[in-house]
């Protein structure tokens, strides 16, 4: 149902004045949270960083000159001298690792193939003050640092030397100012027309993870990595603009010289994005999770009339079936933002706020994928924090799969990307299609940057990540599959989990299920993962030694084999071959079934007899791991109908669906109609080309 | 003054009345295409007719199932596709021939017989590959600096408007640039029209008048003051063509998912015929302008729709004359034709040369000499 978006500020604004005069600190619910619907009186996460920003915005030269607030909280372990600072803005420089990735490697979005780099594509930002209480005036102490590539041009990365270390345990704030230009978009930020996007727009320091800091330059496929903390941002811009940010809205002002001064409050939250409009329209609407109600607050561009309506209700059912997936969305806001047609800041995640990804006309279901997709960020990313730079799978690649499975349950499996009265195509489909483009370049695990191209990363992290976990989810079945993500999901929220922290989960609810077997062992304490936000993890003493869901992880994601079964042979012979003409039935039916990838997995081989009668053998090649093929031979009065591998068509991963059966009689349309549509292609290409005679 | 009638209805029954010209770019158009695409359907077979994941394409149009096929296509025979567009090339090469043919039978009632569309298409070759060259150049001067203006004003407006304002902002820049292009292709028509006129009439040394640049300012003239209506017809018929294609196009991909393909392919080669049917009325009404404002007639005249039986080919007079060859005796000794012996198909003898009745440039037909032998 819909309600007014004025009501809902104004109650937010009232909740905040409350917030502010109740000496507890609570709101009047009894809540300490503004921005969550956090069930206990403590923080979702462990809150690492608070920022406090105030921006005013330039929506004619597309700057931002600001001042921030950070606290940093060490909790380490281990005093600290050195703090990184993300300066992503500086990656849109023609020098830049990220310009020269995307030139010579191609890019997620824009390709910037040509030889030049255009002025209106110059981003930057510039710190032109830092220092910290009790430290003193540290401006003079930043110095570019490239961890990735040692390029020396490239200025996304800044490192800060303490003069004197941190302790352990004791916190720092750092108080600088800085200004933005951003660029006409790239990717992910910057401007097109009067659409505003800032997204990584702010020094943003990096996470101390694993022993060292983790703080990498920008490339042309990665995405981000944060620490988990507050985030009370201010933005002043011209009072016709609408804005739309992380956090919720907290207060409205109007200024004198016209403009206006809009504030936001997030909290468990690692990053903050806005975007900002004249062109917007507003649609809001509820839905009310596990947790506790959430508003949706859909920005729209004027110029996509439905759009409003079709990002709410696609968000508003993928809320639901996350919910009741994979766990509640515990924020109390999540806002849609609509940008501009090719502006390159389509379909992207940042904490509590996506954009989505449509046009005037979109007969398909593009619209309510990309915002589904990106919905689906805000558990695989947004609570579920991997690094997105070393494990891009663990974000893109799970996120790819529940995408597929959500939308397939609210938009049908087989319809859930077009669905037109003569045609069809899923989103499993397309997966798939992106998989095979590059199957074999890169495995899953490697980091982001790292990846023979962009169009491998894409395949690799997206396509193939989303089919080895639809394969894997018809090894260990669908519940299990699902229990293992929620477990996933409500074990690691709000923490920096690493690719061995999700396979185990799943292990461990495989075999818990009797889906898979494995075997125990004891855990030193080193090993034992911390306690986590209110989220505890099990305080077991075992650990998981190995599964046998091993052998098919170390294939699909620790390696790059390519899986890919074919039934060979096919024949019916009489029996007695040697009595010709005899009324003699009795046929020698044979089946040939070929291994041609390196990757080995069990198969499960159907096939059906003239009679009816149906007989499934199993074959694993891993019993016999040199043999590259298997021959099935019956002695029955019928002859061989069909003969698939697959026959519930659960091994999505197979890279060659065609050649996994085989009929005896031919079916000649499938071919003809594809040849039909080429002929009649050809045609229309000559007579075109007639136009110049 | 010049004889004014519907050059619509008349181009009409022009292309009806010699049916062979269109029938034949048709059967030409879609026997490349359906040759050329052999290749490619052995592959499709062989990967789809024994396969159970082929299903998805039999019942219903899967488009996964499709980019799996050209996935694995690309794998398997990757130039499949590519060789495909060999057909494109030769069916300009026969188009080069048939579009001269078709207009002189327009112009002269001739048969639409394949040999008639080809001797005399042949006969008009190189001067259309030059007409298209310089339609080519034309083209490049005229539309390459309009192009550019509206990739200019498209990106102004792509700068400040998005959606459908930006559509409705850009259209009439689109729509400027194809009635343009629309204009150029009707004068060059025109053009290759007077040429097949001017084919008929010798120069002083005997000689077919071959000469493109004499037809440049009679075409011009003729569009000039028939802009309207020879606009228009050209206009309609071309958006015509393409809404009909639009049409039994959109019938035929709601077709996709039956288990049969020959509804399919039927209202495909509708449209598509369609399409080529009418870019030959238009030739028809171009040829119609061209006889209401014959060439180098310093009187108007009018054409007589005088038709003759189909036997009776009215073949440029340097068809005829002591240059034909004779023809050769049969054969004596046998009571049928050899079978094994090749034939040709020999035109009739042509009737005795018309007086030429337009021009006084025309009167000196004598010594012509056959197009083979130029």
């Amino acid at each position: 149902m819909l309600h007014s978006s004025p009501i809902f500020i104004l109650m937010l604004v009232l909740a905040t004045s409350a917030l502010a005069q109740t000496p507890s600190g609570k709101t009047p619910d009894g809540k300490t949270s503004l921005a969550t619907n956090a069930p206990q009186d403590q923080p979702l996460s462990t809150r690492v960083v608070a920022y406090n920003i105030n921006a005013h915005i330039d929506v004619k030269k597309k700057t931002v000159d600001a001042t921030e607030t950070l606290t940093y909280k060490n909790l380490t372990g281990q005093p600290l001298t050195t703090f990184p600072f993300h300066l992503y803005l500086n990656a849109f420089q023609a020098d830049s690792t990220f310009t020269s990735e995307t030139h010579f490697g191609g890019g997620i979005r824009a390709s910037d193939a040509a030889n030049d780099y255009p002025a209106k594509n110059v981003g930057s930002i510039a710190i032109s003050h830092l220092e910290a209480d009790g430290y003193g005036d540290l401006t003079e102490s930043l110095r570019f640092v490239a961890p990735d590539d040692n390029n020396a041009n490239d200025k996304t990365v800044a490192e800060l030397q303490l003069p004197k270390p941190l302790a352990a345990g004791a916190s720092i704030t750092f108080r600088m100012s800085f200004h933005d230009q951003f660029p006409e978009s790239v990717a992910r930020n910057g401007y097109k027309r009067d659409f505003l996007m800032g997204g990584q727009w702010f020094p943003k320091i990096g996470v101390f993870w694993q022993g060292k800091w983790n703080c990498h330059q920008y490339h042309s496929t990665t995405e981000f990595f944060s620490n988990f903390g507050t985030f009370n941002v201010a933005l002043t811009l011209p009072k016709n603009y609408t804005v739309g940010a992380s956090g919720v809205p907290t207060g409205d002002h109007l200024n004198a010289d016209g403009t206006r001064t809009l504030s936001f409050y997030g909290e468990d939250i690692h990053d903050f994005a806005w975007a900002a409009s004249p062109h917007f329209t507003v649609t809001n609407g509820t839905f009310l999770s596990s947790m506790g109600p959430v508003q949706i607050r859909v920005l729209a561009l004027e110029s996509h009339p439905d759009a409003g309506r079709r990002y709410l209700e696609i968000i508003r059912a993928s809320m639901k079936q996350f919910d009741t997936r994979y766990g509640p969305y515990p924020y109390k806001i999540l806002t849609v933002i609509d940008p501009e047609p090719d502006s390159e800041m389509e379909g992207m995640e940042y904490p509590t706020l996506i954009t989505g990804g449509t046009s005037w006309f979109d007969p398909t279901y593009i619209t309510e994928i990309t915002a589904e997709h990106e919905f689906g960020h805000e558990y695989w990313y947004g609570m579920v924090a991997s690094n997105e730079f070393e494990d891009a799978w663990l974000d893109e690649g799970i996120n790819s799969y529940t995408e597929v499975e959500v939308t397939a349950a609210i938009l049908g499996r087989e319809t859930n990307f077009v669905r037109f009265p003569w045609a069809n195509l899923s989103d499993a489909a397309q997966q798939y299609a992106s998989y095979i483009d590059m199957p074999d370049y890169d495995p899953v695990t490697r980091n982001a940057w790292q990846f023979r191209n962009a169009a491998s990363y894409g395949g690799i992290t997206y396509g193939k990540t989303a089919v080895l976990l639809e394969t894997l989810e018809g090894i260990i079945g669908k519940d299990t599959m699902d229990e293992a993500l929620q477990t996933y999901f409500m074990r690691y929220r709000f923490t920096h989990p690493t690719a061995e922290d999700f396979l185990r989960t799943i292990e461990e609810v495989a075999i818990k299920r009797g889906r898979a077997t494995g075997n125990y062992g004891k855990q030193s304490p080193s090993q034992m993962p911390a306690l986590r936000g209110i989220f505890p993890l099990p305080n077991s003493p075992q650990i998981l030694l190995g599964s046998s869901l091993r052998p098919y992880f170390n294939q699909a994601i620790y390696g790059t084999a390519v899986l890919d079964y074919a039934v060979e042979v096919v024949s019916s012979d009489p029996a007695k071959w040697w009595l010709s003409g005899s009324k003699d039935k009795s046929m020698r039916d044979t089946v040939t079934v070929r291994r041609i990838g390196d990757f080995m997995l069990p198969v499960i081989l159907e096939v059906v007899f003239s009679d009816g009668t149906r007989v499934r053998e199993h074959w694993d090649p891993a019993s016999t791991p040199n043999d590259r093929w298997k021959t099935f031979i019956y002695l029955r009065d019928a002859k061989i109908v069909s003969a698939e591998i697959d026959p519930d068509h659960t091994v999505q991963l197979d890279a060659s669906r065609f050649n996994n059966s085989r009929t005896i009689a031919a079916n000649p349309v499938p071919a003809r109609k594809l040849t039909n549509l080429w002929t009649s292609w050809l045609q229309l290409a000559s007579q075109l080309a007639g136009w110049f005679v | 003054m010049a004889r004014r009638r519907s050059i619509l209805w008349s181009g009409l029954q022009l292309v009806l009345k010699a049916p062979g010209a269109l029938l034949w770019a048709y059967a030409l158009n879609l026997g490349l295409a359906i040759l050329f695409s052999l290749r490619l359907h052995a592959q499709l077979a062989a990967i789809l007719d024994h396969s159970l994941a082929a299903e998805r394409l039999n019942t219903a149009f899967d488009i996964g199932t499709m980019i799996g096929v050209v996935h694995r296509l690309n794998y398997m025979a990757p130039s499949t596709g590519a060789t495909s567009y060999i057909g494109l090339p030769l069916y300009l090469l026969g188009y080069f021939i048939l579009v001269p043919g078709a207009l002189f039978c327009y112009r002269s009632d001739a048969p639409s017989r394949l040999s008639i569309l080809a001797s005399s298409g042949l006969s008009y070759f190189w001067r259309f590959v030059r007409i298209t060259l310089l339609t080519g150049i034309v083209a490049a001067i005229v539309l390459v600096p309009l192009s550019m203006l509206q990739a200019a004003w498209s990106s102004q407006v792509d700068d400040n408007f998005v959606g459908v304002a930006a559509l409705e902002r850009q259209l009439p820049g689109i729509a400027i640039l194809f009635l343009v292009a629309a204009l150029l292709r009707l004068y060059f028509d025109l053009v290759e029209v007077y040429t097949v006129q001017l084919g008929d009439q010798l120069r002083e040394d005997g000689k077919p008048d071959r000469r493109v640049r004499r037809v440049l300012l009679p075409a011009l003239r003729t569009l000039w003051h028939n802009l309207g209506r020879a606009y228009f017809s050209f206009v309609a018929l071309t958006l015509l063509g393409f809404a009909a294609l639009l049409g039994t196009g959109y019938l035929a991909m709601h077709m996709l998912a039956q288990p049969r393909v020959w509804p399919m392919f039927l209202l495909a080669q509708a449209g598509l015929l369609s399409m080529i049917a009418t870019r030959f009325w238009q030739r028809g009404a171009e040829t119609i302008l061209a006889f209401d404002y014959p060439l180098l007639s310093p009187e108007p005249f009018v054409v007589e729709p005088e038709l003759e039986p189909a036997t009776e080919v009215d073949l440029p007079t340097h068809f005829a004359g002591d240059a034909q060859p004779d023809p050769e005796p049969a054969a004596p000794s046998l009571e049928e034709p050899d079978p094994a012996v090749f034939h040709h198909e020999i035109p009739p003898p042509p009737p005795a040369p018309k007086p030429a009745p337009q021009s006084e440039e025309a009167e000196p037909r004598k010594g012509p000499v056959p197009w083979w032998m130029e």
